[in-house]
């Protein structure tokens, strides 16, 4: 370099390419009175019934502002639909990432878009909680920027293996799934689970999705009488199996995913008899008609009156309390990596909708542990800890 | 007759303009902007493949969306097993398409004709899939694969601009290349073939391997357009190689023109950004598609390439069907 | 358990039996195969699902305006979208079909969303029990109505007027215009024949299954591969196939394993090309140059 000035300012220009993007990064999507939160979901195919969960969520962060926002700001959702297929999810995070410039991410129900836009979120280092998706890859091995607010694929499938064990008397089991990713995510940690408790599956089926049928299932389950069914499959598929296990006077009591929901099962097959041996995952601390969930009935039908709510519509809503509480602990000198920290910083957070305390250390971002079941006791849906232990 | 100009006719100038514009894109987009590009690109390809079997040999083949999964696991299988950088793992995924090509032809030199041709490769197609998800040590089962993208040869594969020169420089070879094959005296042979096989032998040509060639050149290209979108994604999922990709890539050839190689370009420029455009339309996307689709074929049977063929001389396709 | 897979597979072959002899009526009459013939079966359903829970018509006759719905809908489709492009490449005329069932698809999610929706069982009579097997009411109606319905079909081609006129379209378009049948009309009434023979699928499953607007397409490959096994155009085959199809999809799961339920359509119909491309009962086409 010819002259110290010259150096200086090299020097300078270097250190603004470097620190610039940073800094430009910290606070973008932010305004002073409001943050954007990009909110990715299936809102368009044949895994939109699910977006209900970006849904619930949105109603949150709309009901938040009414009360007069975080700060000063308002919490400014921007929706972009990932139509559960991976080269658009790809898309969608770019559009909100780099075009709608947001502050953070939010969303996602579909596990296959969740793992592909994982690189592009690490890329852009943009906080992002993953509030549907259950897949762990998605936050294991922990990533500075990535948060779970949901009880991931093996937490999940460990609930359901722990219930499937705490009948008494149980040593046989038996699992039907659908060839999908989803489906093993649920199934695979069960597995494990129960071979780490001494109990290995003597039978293991396939469905198909769109199956009209499941004789064959159920005749070959029969010959292998199973003292428990471990069940992961879409909720059409479901009502068929277990009114074909009816037909063909199966008992056997059968552990469901959280994908399906006891009421509209029983609505689906139509009768009691048919749905008394099902029991589901419900990472929720009551009935979905309970008085515990009443006040966010009536928050989603606020700001969403024709909105048909399932046990999805509420599964969003945990994460979003969480990430209100980090907010409100920052203040209004907001940043991306003081979100972080707060994040980091959230423990034992019992949101009042999940069945399950929050906890995020930097350490660990799978932030639910744990999911109560929900069964069938003298006719009525009831949340359980364990096989004829109530939830309480 | 179809004669061939020895001078730079006005549609070559204008063959050539257009790669050398693209290469100023990439200052005009944003990473979502030029995410899409590429994709346009990788579709181009894989259209201008289906587009030589179904438009100008003439054959309901619907194996298209197969011979793109082929080459998309095939080049992250082996890329994966043998350490190989993408580059490198590009022409594997046009051999293996190539081969499934090959696959398919032998169905259409067993007289099998028409839809029931259509069913067989749909067959085909959808029993790939279930091999992708079955499978599982080999193609990762329903998780799917990675896509390695690790630098190579010093580029940053990550970075959407650079993905983009490499898909511009592979998709105007394998252009030149069709376009090419469709002149030279195959090319002849395939469009002989399609208007009328049986004439065609008679005169002494060898319509089998005209078939055969067909089917393996698009299997060449589709393969590597497959390997393409692996980098793209950086992910290989079955669902990404079903039924509806096949519809989606049988309506870009349609609406682009069958049979014509501009079209392809066109038909998978438009049915790529369509989407995007509707994202203000969240769930109306079905009804979109399926009006746009008959749209263009009551109004315009010769596609997106025939209308400009009505403005522009320089757009008129030699190879149409009528 | 063989027996009761063979009833079920009977039961449900019956329903890929309807959908194969649906595309074949269609195809038989226009030589243009229904890429979209899942969403009338789709379709179908649907309109019996709002007659009776919307509008709460009972089962019978609800089932008997949905398919003269659709078979309007058959006519008003070959002749408003299928009649202008007839002169073109085949690859368009099946577009056309596939957009046309996407619209369909495209309609039913915007309107019911994409939930998967009950309908309430026809017959709430209990299973009859005859040695190992059981027997459910819907498993019998079905089979019956089907069975009736294929009875009637038959008798119908080959006894009637009418059925003499399709074989007569059939064998030669030019002849059968020279003699005075107005082809178009023809082809119109073929598509309504075949879209009606379709809903009454969809009719039929709808109370046993779920509604959703993607159920068409499952039914689509099994009746491609039904149409496949018994031989591309043979209206007997297709049915006879559908019937085979349903049963072997049965065993296959239950003896081989359960994942092959999904993949039998296709293995089927690979296997069909490999071995007797023409299917069971398929004759060869002569081609004049």
């Amino acid at each position: 370099m010819k002259t110290g000035v010259a150096k200086l300012g090299l020097f300078a220009a270097i250190a603004f390419l470097v620190a610039g993007p940073v800094l430009a990064g910290e606070t973008t999507g932010l305004t002073d009175n409001s943050i954007k939160i990009g909110v990715m979901g299936p809102f368009s195919g044949n895994a939109s019934s699910y977006s209900k969960a970006e849904i619930g969520l949105m109603a949150y962060f709309k009901m938040v502002n009414d009360e007069g926002g975080v700060a000063g700001r308002k919490l400014v959702a921007v929706p972009a639909d990932t139509a559960c297929d991976p080269a658009k999810g790809i898309a969608a995070a770019k559009k909100l990432i780099y075009q709608d410039k947001v502050f953070m991410l939010q969303g996602n129900s579909c596990s296959g878009v969740a793992v592909a836009i994982k690189r592009e979120v690490v890329k852009a280092g943009l906080p992002w909680i993953v509030a549907h998706a259950v897949s762990d890859t998605i936050s294991t091995p922990t990533v500075k920027n990535i948060f779970h607010g949901v009880p991931t694929g093996n937490t999940n499938g460990e609930a359901m293996a722990a219930f499937v064990l705490s009948k008494p008397g149980t040593k046989r089991v038996a699992i039907v799934e659908h060839p999908n990713d989803w489906a093993h995510s649920y199934t695979n940690p069960a597995r494990a689970y129960l071979k780490a408790h001494g109990v290995d599956p003597v039978l293991d089926l396939t469905m198909e999705r769109g199956a009209t049928d499941a004789t064959a299932q159920v005749l070959k389950l029969r010959q292998a009488k199973p003292d428990f069914i471990i069940a992961a499959l879409y909720e059409a598929e479901t009502a068929i199996f277990l009114r074909d296990m009816k037909k063909y006077g199966l008992n056997t009591p059968v552990m469901g995913t959280a994908g399906t929901d006891l009421q509209d099962t029983l609505k689906r097959v139509g009768d009691l008899d048919t749905v008394k041996n099902y029991h589901v995952l419900h990472p929720y601390v009551d009935n979905l008609d309970g008085p515990r969930m009443k006040k966010w009935s009536k928050m989603i039908h606020k700001y969403y009156p024709k909105q048909d709510l399932t046990n999805f519509s509420y599964i969003s809503i945990g994460s979003g309390i969480a990430l209100v509480k980090a907010l409100k602990a920052v203040g209004p000198d907001l940043t991306r990596s003081k979100l972080i920290a707060a994040l980091d910083n959230i423990r034992g957070l019992h949101t009042g909708v999940l069945s399950a305390p929050i906890t995020w250390t930097p350490k660990d971002h799978r932030g639910v542990k744990g999911s109560a079941v929900a069964g069938f006791v003298d006719g009525k849906p009831t949340i359980l800890k364990a096989w004829g232990t109530p939830y309480e | 007759m179809v004669t061939s100009a020895p001078t730079l006719s006005r549609r070559s100038r204008i063959l050539w303009l257009v790669p050398l514009l693209a290469l100023a894109i990439p200052a005009a987009t944003n990473a979502y902007t030029q995410f899409i590009v590429n994709a346009m690109l990788i579709y181009t390809l894989a259209t201008l493949g289906f587009t030589l079997v179904i438009g100008s040999l003439g054959q309901l083949a619907f194996a298209n969306t197969a011979f793109f999964g082929i080459g998309a696991y095939s080049a992250t299988i082996i890329g994966t097993a043998f350490g190989l950088p993408w580059l490198l793992t590009v022409p594997v995924a046009g051999l293996f398409g190539a081969l499934g090509g090959f696959l398919a032809s032998a169905a259409a030199l067993r007289g099998i004709r028409l839809y029931y041709l259509a069913i067989v490769t749909l067959a085909f197609g959808e029993l790939m899939r279930w091999l992708y998800i079955h499978a599982g040590v080999v193609t990762g089962g329903t998780d799917g694969l990675p896509v390695p993208l690790e630098q190579d040869f010093g580029l940053s594969l990550t970075s959407d601009n650079v993905q983009f020169y490499i898909f511009l420089v592979i998709t105007c070879l394998l252009f030149a290349g069709t376009i090419n094959l469709l002149r030279s005296r195959i090319g002849r042979a395939i469009i002989a073939v399609r208007e009328n096989e049986l004439a065609t032998a008679s005169l002494g040509i060898p319509t089998s391997r005209v078939i055969i060639m067909a089917f393996v050149w698009s299997g060449f290209v589709v393969g590597i357009a497959g390997s393409m979108f692996a980098l793209h994604v950086g992910h290989v999922f079955p669902e990404s190689f079903g039924l509806t990709q096949l519809i989606i890539g049988f309506a870009m050839v349609l609406v682009g023109g069958l049979g014509s190689v501009a079209g392809a370009a066109l038909g998978a420029i438009a049915l790529t950004a369509l989407p995007e455009l509707l994202r203000a339309f969240p769930g109306m996307e079905d009804i979109f598609f399926g009006v746009v689709v008959m749209a263009v074929l009551l109004a315009l049977p010769k596609g997106l390439a025939g209308l400009l063929g009505r403005f522009s001389p320089a757009f008129q396709q030699r190879y149409h069907r009528n | 358990m063989f027996l009761q897979l063979t009833l079920s597979g009977v039961s449900q072959g019956a329903l890929y039996a309807l959908v194969a002899l649906s595309l074949t009526v269609i195809y038989r009459s226009t030589s243009i195969v229904n890429f979209g013939h899942g969403d009338f079966v789709m379709a179908g359903a649907f309109l019996a699902y709002v007659l009776v829970i919307g509008l709460g018509v009972a089962y019978l006759p609800a089932s008997i305006i949905a398919i003269v719905a659709m078979f309007l809908l058959g006519v008003a489709f070959s002749r408003g979208l299928i009649r202008p492009i007839r002169g073109g490449p085949h690859i368009g005329l099946a577009l056309m079909s596939i957009a046309f069932g996407f619209t369909l698809r495209g309609i039913a999610a915007t309107v019911w969303g994409r939930d998967v929706l009950p309908m309430p069982r026809v017959f709430n009579i209990d299973p009859i029990i005859i040695g190992p097997v059981l027997i459910t009411g819907n498993a019998l109606f079905t089979i019956g109505i089907v069975a009736v319905l294929l009875a009637a079909f038959f008798t119908l081609l080959h006894l009637t007027d009418i059925g003499k006129m399709v074989q007569a379209v059939h064998q030669s378009e030019r002849g059968a215009r020279l003699i005075g049948i107005n082809v178009g009309r023809f082809h119109d009434f073929s598509w309504g024949v075949g879209a009606a023979l379709g809903a009454v699928g969809g009719i039929l499953i709808a109370p046993v299954s779920l509604l959703h607007p993607d159920l068409g397409a499952g039914f689509l490959i099994k009746g491609f591969a039904a149409m496949t096994l018994g031989g591309f155009g043979s209206l007997g085959g297709a049915v006879v196939a559908g019937l085979l199809l349903g049963v072997v999809e049965q065993y296959a799961g239950a003896y081989i394993d359960t994942a092959m339920i999904d993949i039998t359509p296709y293995l089927l119909i690979i296997i069909v090309l490999a071995v007797r491309p023409l299917g069971l009962f398929g004759r060869k086409v002569v081609v004049k140059v």
